[in-house]
């Protein structure tokens, strides 16, 4: 009873991903942008749709992969104690990083990395390192000092003592910072169809460009019907690595 | 980078711990030489100006060693002095001398590559172009980054806003005397001067009142008091949306409402342009804002409030000189996360007709020419780094005028 409860978020998130989800197939736009006073356009198909949901998913994984490596790692780095004077560059470098925005990451790595995906990656990178860093180390500082000390005088080595004590003791606060960048590369991934990457975001920016309401809203929907789902999933993981 | 961290600026004014220093002299130690041995690898190994048939074409790699000769060997031997000083004596007044050291090694690199362009350009078509290249982006990066770290081991105040203001008038100096006009960076911007300081213009009005609107809205939310969750919810749902979709919907909700009521427009209110645009960043920088103000008023602790009522301070009262006093870091915290998504979220205003620094990279993305692309860019990182620094400073102080 008590692992149902703790999945409750969870189930709460996947329903409004469900829902959001439903209002991705033609019919339902159609009739929502009717209802918005917008002319009768054409609407995507739902293979086309789920194949642009595909694409989607497997840019924001696979920024969510190199984010969470790169984050994950500098986070375990930030917190060694021979790293100490190096944190607040580590730190300032993310947060740096976080402040540009993402469609200008997009528009400067177009020339260099071309179209499609790797400028899109790049940003999803810029953009989610920070977040996932700072809760990596927080998490780890949040490790009692007294259980790191226990597994010293028992004789463990530094690596031994990170990867028996220190990371299994903060990986919900790990998972939490990657349920957070798993959202936000999702949302995000959509502003990769500016440089030419197939997201859900197509979609908007050519409804946008043809003032077409209908696909605009199914790309909508669709993107925030991931994210939920997604945000579901690391909700049933998080509820899964708690227990 | 200082304001970033919390305890990390202005530490000049007490004695260090023993075993901070120590770290600052091991840090100095390894990362002084590093980042020098990477700045000259970058400075030699790549090319630091590209030369092309015209804006859109692909360059030919130009290196430094042929092109910039003298300048770069006295910057790279700046740098290495540079280095050298920090490494044996990491003190306060030796990281002062090692910035004065990289501003003039960035002054002496920026004048050499203006006339290293100049020198490959003469006798060749006008339409040919020397670009910046990926060497020349990577020492000015790094020279930025060994500033920065200088100029915060220096903690002086103000040294860093000065250095900036002086490099800032050098630049605008080397400028009107026309020694970087053969960039093509320089190229693109005289071409496009009128309409840069518009753009600029623009974006810092769409920001500012993206910022100002989300303000009064998240004070309203938050009086709401019944409602909390509601909002909470709602405000994390428009997170997930993706930025270009919600002003698509606005543009589509707008003229919906046009539509309906026609005396709208003449209030100047149209459904693209700037109305839409201001309307969907604000929505963004609501949940920021709602959740600083929340702690913020929630950051006295009890018994605090229990004294205030105890004095027989009112609510108004309490409210203006114990809640707001201290919550004060965490509201300007909010703000500072907020201001830089707005600078960030207005370049997508660009995309229903509300101008702005976006116009101007989206028109370079559309005509694939990069020098365009930076021309938009380089004043939004310059704008939200600014933000983030500044309000980042004020977080600090605001921070240690409280403990």
């Amino acid at each position: 009873m008590s692992r149902l409860r703790s999945l409750r978020p969870a189930l709460g998130a996947a329903a409004s991903g469900l829902a959001l989800g439903a209002l991705c197939h033609p019919a339902l736009a159609s009739a929502l942008a009717a209802l918005l006073g917008e002319a009768p356009r054409r609407a995507l198909s739902l293979p086309h749709l789920g194949a642009l949901a595909l694409n989607h998913l497997a840019l924001a994984a696979a920024g969510l992969a190199l984010t969470a490596g790169l984050g994950v790692g500098l986070g375990i780095l930030a917190t060694r104690e021979a790293a100490a004077p190096w944190r607040g560059g580590i730190d300032g470098l993310a947060a740096a990083a976080q402040a540009v925005p993402p469609v200008v990451v997009v528009a400067l790595a177009l020339p260099v990395l071309g179209f499609g995906g790797p400028p899109t990656l790049l940003a999803l990178v810029f953009y989610g390192l920070m977040p996932v860093l700072r809760g990596t180390a927080s998490a780890i500082e949040a490790v009692p000092p007294e259980a790191r000390e226990a597994a010293r005088a028992l004789g463990l080595t530094r690596g031994q003592v990170l990867a028996r004590v220190e990371i299994p003791l903060a990986a919900p606060g790990i998972v939490e910072a990657l349920r957070t960048a798993l959202v936000l590369a999702v949302a995000t991934a959509a502003v990769g169809a500016l440089a030419g990457a197939s997201t859900l975001g197509t979609p908007v920016v050519a409804g946008l460009q043809n003032q077409n309401m209908v696909p605009m809203l199914q790309g909508t929907a669709g993107t925030a019907s991931l994210a939920f789902l997604c945000d579901a999933a690391m909700l049933a993981a998080a509820a899964l690595v708690r227990r | 980078m200082s304001g970033l961290v919390p305890g990390s600026a202005g530490e000049g004014s007490t004695a260090p711990p023993p075993s901070r220093l120590r770290a600052v002299r091991r840090t100095a130690r390894v990362g002084a030489p590093l980042g020098a041995g990477l700045l000259l690898a970058a400075l030699y190994g790549l090319p630091v100006l590209a030369l092309a048939k015209n804006r859109l074409a692909l360059g030919e790699p130009v290196f430094a060693a042929t092109a910039l000769g003298p300048e770069a060997h006295s910057a790279a031997a700046l740098v290495v002095a540079a280095a050298l000083i920090v490494r044996a004596h990491p003190s306060r007044r030796v990281a002062l001398a090692a910035a004065a050291l990289l501003a003039t090694a960035l002054v002496v690199l920026v004048v050499g590559l203006g006339g290293a362009a100049a020198d490959l350009l003469a006798g060749r078509p006008p339409a040919a172009r020397a670009s910046l290249a990926s060497g020349a982006w990577t020492v000015l990066a790094l020279l930025g980054a060994g500033l920065a770290l200088s100029v915060r081991r220096a903690a002086l105040p103000g040294l860093g806003a000065a250095l900036c203001a002086a490099l800032a008038v050098l630049m605008v100096v080397a400028w009107r005397q026309g020694i970087l006009d053969a960039l093509s960076l320089a190229v693109e911007l005289r071409a496009r001067r009128g309409v840069m300081a518009a753009a600029i213009g623009e974006h810092l009005v769409l920001a500012a009142g993206a910022l100002l609107l989300a303000s009064v809205g998240a004070v309203l939310l938050s009086l709401w008091r019944r409602g909390q969750g509601l909002v909470g919810g709602g405000l994390s749902a428009v997170q997930v949306v993706p930025a270009v979709a919600l002003l698509g919907a606005l543009v589509a909700l707008l003229s919906g409402l046009l539509r309906a009521l026609p005396a709208l427009r003449d209030l100047g209110i149209g459904a693209l342009g700037i109305a839409p645009a201001i309307l969907g960043v604000a929505a963004y920088l609501l949940l920021p804002l709602w959740r600083g103000l929340n702690r913020a008023l929630q950051a006295p602790d009890p018994a605090t409030l229990d004294a205030a009522a105890g004095l027989g301070l009112t609510r108004a009262q309490t409210l203006l000189r114990v809640r707001l006093p201290v919550g004060a870091p965490t509201l300007i915290g909010a703000l500072r996360v907020a201001s830089v998504q707005s600078i960030g979220l207005a370049t997508l205003g660009a995309l229903i007709g509300a101008g702005g620094l976006g116009r101007i990279v989206f028109d370079g993305m559309a005509q694939f020419a990069p020098d365009l692309i930076l021309l938009g860019a380089i004043p939004i990182v310059a704008l939200s780094l600014t933000a983030e620094l500044a309000l980042g400073r004020a977080e600090t102080a605001a921070r240690r005028r409280r403990g």
